[in-house]
């Protein structure tokens, strides 16, 4: 288990990260969320040795990570990095030996992920010669080919085309299963939402959210209504409890004020019997973030 | 030595081992050698004959005399002895000149595609031959003739302290020779190493791979292995050029150039040789950490000669003392600079093998060098890992200076 306590970092006089808690469970992923600059690489970086915290721990099961430690924790950073000059092999088998794993095992692996992550190309080809997507699939390759227990990925899905980002999330929760602990920063809140089990969202270095994904949702109240049917957005504009209503699709996206809503408005849109759909759901985690990133600003 | 210690040298070793820019780096000095060597050899035979035919009008005892001395003066004397004959030939271009004897002096005349005459040596068996004639004519014995046109004999000899002396040509020759190849030595290695170890600390750093590779690693593991990875790199490119003299002098031994240069280092020793070799490696190793620690300064490959730059500068100030040194071995500032590190390499071994300097001398001089060595390794591994991962748009030497600071 990982575990930041108190963790705090300062750049002179500004606070990157302000008092940090978190924990980091086996088969657990956690996603770390908040705009630019809010604190999420420099919280990678403290957790892998690279900056001193200004105060605060760090412990893996316990103890202070160490070298040795280090040696089990797959690092995907946010700015790709590969020896363009190296072959693909070259470049697998260097970085797997330096995390303890042999040439023979890690040659061996290497066939197996370069099919399973569908990368465009052989073993033995230059990195120079791969597309942007498949150089992003390499390095990946190259922080989880050794079985990490600890994972960190700083934008794992950045550039990746949906079919690409589908391939690296099977492969996070490939890992999860498998029992290693997880975390990872992404702006998108989609792949969040369907990855993690826990998130954590960081604003100007604060936690202002941390928990499980749904039970933050749940926190803000079921108050996002989608309903399909015979009516005018004016109409459904002037119902009470009603704050907003916005045309999506076929049907239309109602904020209320409240659960309790919900069930007024549910009567009103089935008065004449069946309507095509209807469905009250807490905000989702992209709603979320853009209401807590603008909250007091 | 950790596990991954090893495995970074290796890597290190082996990416540049099979690289193309290594082998042009070690073979090119050797084709360079093998084409002029071709091209001067393939000149020389396409000469032909350049010994030159003379024709001596005048004194029949002077031309005999010259006659027999053809060999010492690397000339041909013609049977030719009328001068409009003569003349006529040298026209024609069938003679390279003619030597007109007259009673207190001679001429010699030659035409623009003469062959070279050696005329210094000419000059001085003719003066010779006047002398006698002269002395002859004033009622000299031949012994007093003898005597009278003999050379005076200066012998130069070096003294040394342990009532040793060695012939003070030969000596000035062979100190000539170690300066210089030392000096060339330290400076191609560092020219080219330096360089190689900026670029690689360089490309890690701008590309992001350092991340990756610290994430598994301690930075010292980094800054050591290429280190020493770059310098095992060194020590192979100069064991091959070992082997390659070694075969090229044992199967051209007996050719004449092989011999002068081999003379010029018939007096060095055995433990000499042990000692500027060391000598050698220690300041490779002190340029190699030098440039590390500079390179994880740099942001991106751009910079790398900037960096650089200033390293080689240190390593051919060395040299130049070295000649400067050779004239003026006793100048006080000379001295002490034997003693710098990054400069007496290039300095104390020349300075022991001519004997200005004696072995206690010479081993404290390597000792400093070794022990700059260890304490720069010891700070560059500190700014190395301070510098490696940040990134700033300061230049090298503020961030330098900032470091020493600790303000960083």
């Amino acid at each position: 288990m990982i575990q930041l306590t108190n963790l705090n970092k300062t750049f002179g006089d500004k606070i990157a990260v302000n008092n940090l808690n978190m924990t980091l469970e086996p088969g657990k992923v956690m996603g770390l969320i908040g705009q630019n600059g809010a604190g999420k690489t420099t919280t990678f970086r403290m957790i892998l040795n690279f900056i001193a915290p200004t105060s605060g721990s760090i412990t893996w099961n316990g103890h202070p990570i160490t070298q040795n430690d280090k040696q089990k924790i797959g690092f995907l950073p946010e700015e790709r990095g590969l020896y363009q000059k190296l072959t693909i092999e070259e470049q697998i088998l260097y970085f797997a030996e330096l995390h303890g794993m042999s040439r023979s095992n890690a040659k061996s692996a290497l066939t197996d992920w370069l099919k399973r992550l569908d990368v465009v190309g052989k073993a033995t080809d230059k990195v120079q010669s791969l597309s942007k997507g498949n150089a992003q699939k390499v390095q990946m390759i190259a922080s989880l080919i050794f079985n990490p227990e600890f994972i960190i990925l700083d934008e794992p899905f950045s550039g990746l085309d949906p079919v690409n980002t589908s391939v690296i999330m099977s492969e996070i929760t490939r890992m999860r299963d498998q029992g290693a602990m997880i975390i990872f920063s992404s702006h998108d809140m989609n792949n969040v939402t369907k990855i993690s089990d826990n998130l954590t969202m960081l604003k100007q270095g604060q936690v202002v959210l941390q928990g499980g994904v749904q039970e933050i949702r749940e926190q803000f109240g079921r108050t996002k209504v989608y309903v399909e049917g015979p009516f005018s957005l004016n109409e459904l504009a002037h119902l009470e409890g009603v704050l907003n209503v916005n045309v999506q699709g076929a049907g239309f996206n109602l904020t209320i004020a409240d659960d309790k809503t919900g069930h007024a408005i549910f009567k009103y849109v089935t008065r004449n019997g069946y309507i095509p759909a209807f469905s009250q759901q807490p905000p989702t985690l992209d709603d979320i973030f853009r209401q807590e990133v603008a909250h007091n600003v | 030595m950790s596990k991954q210690l090893i495995i970074v040298i290796k890597q290190t070793y082996r990416s540049h081992f099979k690289s193309r820019g290594y082998w042009l780096l070690v073979l090119s000095p050797l084709i360079i050698s093998m084409v002029i060597g071709s091209v001067t050899y393939g000149i020389s035979k396409m000469q032909g004959n350049t010994t030159p035919t003379i024709a001596i009008v005048g004194d029949p005892s002077v031309r005999t005399i010259l006659k027999q001395q053809e060999k010492a003066l690397d000339l041909h004397v013609s049977k030719i002895t009328e001068a409009k004959e003569a003349n006529q030939k040298l026209s024609n271009h069938d003679l390279d000149g003619v030597l007109l004897i007259q009673n207190n002096s001679s001429t010699l005349t030659t035409q623009p595609k003469s062959n070279t005459i050696n005329k210094t040596a000419l000059s001085a068996i003719l003066g010779d031959l006047y002398r006698s004639q002269k002395a002859s004519g004033y009622g000299l014995t031949a012994e007093q003739t003898q005597t009278l046109i003999k050379p005076y004999n200066l012998k130069t000899v070096v003294k040394q302290s342990a009532n040793k002396s060695t012939d003070g040509d030969n000596s000035s020759m062979s100190n000539y020779g170690i300066a210089v190849a030392i000096g060339v030595i330290t400076t191609m290695i560092v020219m080219w190493y330096a360089s190689m170890i900026a670029t690689e600390i360089a490309n890690e750093k701008s590309s992001r791979i350092m991340e990756t590779l610290l994430a598994a690693t301690s930075s010292n593991i980094q800054y050591f292995g290429k280190i020493i990875g770059i310098f095992a790199l060194t020590l192979t490119h100069i064991g091959l050029y070992v082997v390659v003299a070694s075969i090229t002098y044992f199967s051209f031994k007996t050719n004449a150039i092989v011999i002068s240069l081999s003379k010029n280092f018939s007096g060095l020793t055995l433990s000499f040789s042990i000692y500027a070799v060391s000598f050698i490696l220690i300041a490779v190793a002190l340029y190699l950490v030098l440039t590390a620690l500079i390179a994880s300064l740099i942001n991106d490959n751009s910079q790398v000669q900037q960096a650089v730059q200033p390293i080689t500068f240190l390593a051919m100030v060395g040299y130049l003392f070295s000649f400067i040194m050779t004239s003026m071995p006793n100048n006080l500032a000379i001295k002490m600079l034997s003693y710098v590190p990054f400069i007496s390499q290039s300095m104390m071994p020349v300075r022991l093998v001519t004997k200005v300097e004696t072995w206690p001398s010479a081993i404290i001089s390597l000792l400093i060098s070794v022990f700059t060595l260890i304490l720069l390794a010891w700070f560059g591994k500190r700014i190395y890992a301070k510098n490696v991962l940040s990134y700033s748009d300061d230049k090298i030497l503020s961030q330098f200076v900032k470091n020493i600071k600790n303000k960083n």
